[in-house]
């Protein structure tokens, strides 16, 4: 079985290398909301026109994130001598640029593929040709050198502007499935939860516990029926990580998940995705549908006598169902309210059966560690974050999108020279990980290194990796108060601290933000952030008021100041 | 109260009285899932789909087929923000309201669009032409504030530029109903 | 879990020691054993919610207090239910719970038998420290039985959990979410229109104002109330009731909370089937049909018994068709025209019919005359059909 997969793997390599030139375009929302659609058609058209068929000398691929979504649409373009260039920005006009300085001179194609009389075409050809003469796009370029992308480690998005995600054969030619395949033939599911233990991954959606303790849990459980969950719920505002992930490297999310099937020990696989991000849930629905065809999913994986099969289950725009429990109630069918834990759902979860639940990003650096082996992973990182993180760099930065750093690189580092720093006059006053669940690290502190605990120690959490630079224009009791709001919104409201507590909370805010409040109102806003925190009963709660405490306790001046406000303008008395 | 040739078991013979063939989509999906109550969010997607909206109809129809309580239909159908219970209007814009786009001025657009169109944030306009509704994030953070216009993404937009934008759709559309009706 | 033994374990409450079944709450735990730990969501009968957070207790080893009513006991366990700490903790969340709840105390109904007043009494919360945000002010009183004030819910969710684990109606459920979440009837129409079996057994375990008998409403405080323990006569389970009386009038029934019989609950008869008992179309005095009383001089005029049924005429008056006599004279008729019977026909010519709505004391006399008096097993009684 695996020597067919390897055998498709080799052709799609071989049948790339002999296409002359390979132009890859991404069709990401990001790119796509700044027209990358129409830079595709151009492309596409652009090809017809000059008569070249697809397969044999150009080939348009719609691929996903590069990472650096301030500068799309992005375009890549490789060539078969090896030359490879990425430009950005690229719309209508230079995408005709593109065909005119990378198509192939001379066609060998004997197939014409448009009427010579096709006007449109016709028209097409002469801008191509009138392309030929302008200069602008080597101003595009986008240099790999670039610190935005040399102090990246991208191994979650290594096949970033490569793959074609909506191709198998084109995973299989970049080691797809040879992780799953080594673990099917040569590891126990003891070993294989013993190499995810050792090589320190720790769970990528924000509560940061370790994937091989998790896994251990259930596979440990003498359960006939267990089950795994991949989290596709990215809820953050601000996040879209796991979208570029499930968008264009689904493969790798399947892999994940199956290798974390057969470590414990569970044939069923759920793939639980917020219904705001239909792309995804296409491509994983195709990815699924082509692993099943060609043997890797469905009754005997790969040849052999594990089975899994995987099925997808939206969500309905709750972000209370990222958490764990809620989620399984979700996929039960009912309204996504937590339950207490103990029992955690490695012990019982979804209708009671031992369940694992993983981040997108989790599974995805899975297949690598498989690969590439623990200590390699563990190689990377601090002592106790290991590997790497993805991050979606946003916020008044100069160069904003998709980022994947090694744990423990500074604050700093991320700011300045992979984001380029804050544009035009304004100040870098803080950056806001973890969306609504964390905090803000103020200026002062922008040599901290990246890792689960360093930010904790500060208020703040890693979080599912949203990552939002503020500079000096914002507020921070407004932009407090914009995260509480979202709280509000998304409580379950089963218990009263987060129900009642959140609302209280963002009217002392209101109060204080529209100059009405007191001084002893900061401490009774800080006195209910302890409250909600510490006696809710799930993560969402729990979390709810880091952005009011993170605030407070560095931009305690800023609240002062509101209350200030009222007594500068002449308001009441005492 | 079954029509004498609605046999149990018997195929797509579950077809609605009002003989609107939306509903066979709805239970073909209860079918999918084998008609097991677990099934009730992917059943009320469809049915979401398929209808713009749940309607009471709706709901208790899902709730007869899937033999779920009504109050748990309701209960499930009401806690989730993606389900709707009225119409939308002919022409949906939603802000993403996420954090890139906050702090790139969303509100500003919430406001003016709002404002511009006298229809408050989650509900339509009176001649239900226009739907105003926020999203918590899109994923489009690269490029804040975006905003979703009929299914279209259009980010790095203006309270000046997204005004003009709808304002010329729906100024398009009021022009085709007005063909439509001379014509 | 299956194949463990379900052994003993021993831990330390308050400094207590206590010996528990594995598997048990850290709350029944206590409960078990006189140790009394603040809960307005728990109910002994009903799955845990977690949901009010009242029942926090610290544990030795764990930073933060946990709630009990999750926490199983594990061997070797110190906790302590009362501490500085958890006093204000809980004092904290009834005033969070008081600024989503209008403080009509004053003149409330429940007033007494509230659980939030209980807490808020003993916590020391007069008003909130916060603002007061009422969530919600749906108030539906669209049944004869109860009426649904939900300014007044706490959200606790046991008339949910009631409605669905123990009666089995699935009539309501939370709906929406959040601090505009509610308890609903579908589409918060009436409950009529619901799968409602007005048992009322929601009622019963609400623990504030928010569910409230229509029969109670104004008509007394519940520190003026009676409370007389029985038994319902309607079936044979024989159900625990207590009804509340004031001047002699019954203002609602409630389970008097036995769980060997019937724990908290009753069914709609138990509950509201009492209204017999001062309704005004009840004998108060012994009848006789007008033809037998001419027959036996009673009185003077003759009276010829319809061929219809006195049912065909709309609201038949008693006075039509009976007369009233003495209990000494209806006695007399009584025993004189059965003993009759049983001597040309036979004890089993004669069977008695009894009703749900006598007492249970009046029922066994009745099948006690029948049987060892008349001698006859020809009894029966309403509920049987």
């Amino acid at each position: 079985m695996e020597e067919k997969l390897k055998a498709l793997g080799e052709k799609e390599l071989a049948r790339q290398a002999e296409v002359e030139c390979r132009i890859f375009c991404c069709t990401s929302t990001a790119c796509l909301a700044s027209g990358s659609g129409e830079t595709l058609q151009i492309l596409e058209q652009g090809v017809q026109a000059q008569n070249y068929s697809k397969d044999d000398f150009t080939e348009i691929v719609q691929i996903g994130c590069m990472g650096l979504c301030s500068q799309g649409p992005l375009v890549r373009v490789e060539t078969k001598d090896q030359s490879d260039f990425v430009y950005g920005q690229i719309d209508s006009e230079l995408a005709l640029q593109i065909l005119a300085k990378h198509l192939p001179t001379n066609s060998h194609s004997t197939t014409l593929v448009s009427k010579p009389d096709d006007a449109d075409l016709e028209q097409l050809r002469s801008n191509i040709k009138a392309a030929r003469k302008k200069r602008g796009l080597v101003h595009r370029i986008i240099s790999p050198d670039l610190p935005f992308f040399s102090n990246q480690i991208r191994i979650v998005l290594r096949e970033t502007g490569q793959l074609n995600p909506e191709s198998l054969p084109d995973y299989l030619a970049h080691n797809g499935y040879k992780a799953l395949y080594k673990v099917l033939q040569t590891m126990e599911p003891e070993q294989v939860c013993d190499e995810i233990l050792q090589s320190g991954l720790r769970g990528r959606g924000g509560a940061g516990f370790p994937t091989g303790q998790k896994w251990n849990f259930a596979r440990e459980a003498k359960v006939d029926t267990k089950y795994v969950i991949a989290n596709c719920d990215e809820g953050d505002p601000g996040a879209y990580m796991d979208r570029t992930i499930m968008e264009f490297n689904p493969h790798c999310v399947l892999e994940g998940l199956m290798i974390a099937g057969y470590a414990t020990g569970a044939s069923s696989g759920y793939l639980y995705i917020r219904a705001e991000y239909p792309i995804a849930i296409d491509r994983i629905k195709k990815a699924i549908r082509d692993a099943r065809r060609k043997g890797i999913i469905g009754k005997s994986v790969m040849g052999t006598d594990f089975i899994f099969n995987p099925d997808i289950r939206i969500g309905a725009g709750a972000f209370v169902c990222g958490e764990e429990t809620a989620l399984i109630r979700s996929i039960e069918g009912m309204r996504g309210m937590p339950r207490m834990r103990p029992p955690y759902p490695s012990t019982s979860g979804l209708w009671g059966k031992p369940t694992v639940i993983n981040n997108v990003e989790t599974l995805a650096n899975v297949p690598s560690i498989i690969q590439n082996g623990a200590r390699w992973y563990a190689s990377i990182g601090t002592e106790e974050s290991k590997g790497t993180k993805v991050f979606a760099l946003t916020g008044q930065l100069t160069n904003t999108g998709l980022i994947e750093v090694p744990m423990g690189i500074t604050l700093r580092e991320i700011v300045y020279e992979i984001g380029g720093g804050v544009p035009g006059k304004a100040e870098f006053k803080a950056a806001q990980t973890g969306g609504p669940s964390g905090g803000c690290i103020p200026a002062s502190h922008l040599d901290t290194p990246v890792d689960y605990e360093s930010l904790q120690e500060l208020g703040s959490i890693m979080g599912s990796g949203g990552l939002v630079i503020i500079d000096d224009t914002t507020s921070m009791p407004e932009f407090a108060r914009f995260f509480m709001d979202f709280c509000v919104d998304e409580s379950c409201g089963k218990c009263v601290p987060c129900r009642v507590g959140t609302v209280q909370i963002r009217a002392l805010l209101d109060k204080l933000i529209a100059g009405h409040g007191e001084i002893e109102d900061i401490d009774r806003l800080e006195r209910i952030c302890h409250l909600v925190k510490n006696t809710s009963l799930c993560g969402l709660g729990q979390s709810a008021p880091n952005p009011v405490l993170s605030t407070l306790r560095f931009f305690r001046e800023e609240y002062e100041d509101l209350v200030a406000t009222e007594i500068a303008s002449g308001g009441p008395d005492g | 109260m079954s029509e004498p040739d609605n046999k149990p078991g018997e195929g797509s013979n579950h077809s609605h009285p009002s003989g609107d063939e939306r509903y066979n989509t709805v239970e073909r999906t209860m079918k999918r899932f084998k008609y097991e109550k677990d099934a009730l969010l992917e059943v009320l997607h469809t049915a979401q789909e398929t209808f713009g909206y749940l309607s009471e109809d709706l709901l208790i129809y899902i709730s007869n087929h899937l033999n779920v309580p009504m109050s748990q239909v309701y209960g499930v159908a009401t806690f989730y923000h993606l389900f709707t219970f009225e119409p939308l209007g002919k022409h949906n814009c939603i802000i993403c309201t996420g954090t890139a786009c906050y702090v790139k001025g969303a509100m500003d657009l919430e406001n003016s669009l709002s404002h511009q169109y006298d229809v408050e944030v989650g509900s339509t306009t009176a001649d239900g032409l226009f739907s105003l509704a926020t999203a918590r994030c899109l994923g489009s953070c690269g490029i804040a504030p975006v905003v979703v216009m009929d299914g279209k993404v259009y980010g790095k937009v203006t309270p000046k530029s997204i005004t003009a934008t709808v304002k010329r759709i729906l100024e398009e559309s009021l022009q085709e109903l007005m063909e439509v009706e001379t014509g | 879990m299956g194949d463990m033994e379900v052994g003993m374990i021993t831990l330390t409450i308050d400094g207590k020691t206590v010996r528990v079944p594995s598997g048990t709450s850290l709350l029944d735990a206590a409960l078990s054993h006189e140790i009394d730990i603040p809960r307005l969501c728990f109910h002994p009968e009903l799955s845990v919610s977690g949901g009010c957070r009242m029942c926090v207790v610290e544990v030795e080893g764990k930073e933060q207090p946990t709630v009990s009513c999750g926490l199983e006991c594990q061997e070797g366990m110190v906790t302590n239910t009362n501490s500085e700490q958890l006093t204000k903790m809980r004092k904290d969340i009834i005033d969070l719970f008081v600024s989503d709840h209008p403080l009509d105390c004053v003149t409330c109904d429940k007033a007494g038998s509230c659980l939030l007043q209980k807490y808020a009494y003993e916590y020391g919360v007069k008003e909130t420290s916060f603002t007061e945000i009422i969530s919600r002010s749906l108030l539906q009183d669209d049944n004869p039985f109860f009426i649904r004030d939900h300014k007044y819910c706490i959200l606790c969710g046991r008339c949910v959990r009631v409605c669905d684990e123990i009666v089995g109606a699935h009539a309501i459920d939370f709906a929406k979410r959040g601090f505009e979440a509610n308890i609903a009837t579908p589409f918060d129409g009436p409950m009529i229109d619901s799968s409602c079996v007005f048992c009322g057994n929601c009622v019963q375990v609400c623990p504030t104002a928010a569910l409230m008998p229509v029969s109670r409403i104004n008509r007394g405080r519940e520190w003026e109330l009676e409370r007389i323990s029985t038994v319902c006569g309607y079936c044979g389970v024989g159900c625990q009731i207590e009804y509340a009386v004031k001047d002699d009038e019954i203002l609602y029934a409630r389970s008097a909370g036995d769980p060997s019989v019937n724990g908290d609950f009753l069914c709609t008869k138990g509950r509201y089937g009492w209204d017999f008992v001062r309704n005004d179309d009840r004998l108060t005095q012994p009848l006789i049909r007008r033809d037998l009383a001419h027959e036996l001089g009673i009185t003077d005029e003759p009276w010829e018994a319809p061929t219809t049924s006195p049912l065909a005429v709309r609201r038949p008056k008693v006075d039509d068709y009976f007369v009233p006599v003495s209990w000494e004279t209806a006695i007399d008729i009584v025993c004189t025209r059965f003993a009759e019977v049983v001597e040309n026909h036979g004890p089993d010519a004669i069977m008695g019919l009894a009703s749900a709505r006598c007492t249970n004391e009046e029922n066994y006399l009745f099948q006690k005359f029948f049987r060892a008096g008349i001698g006859t097993n020809n009894v029966d009684h309403c509920a049987r059909l």
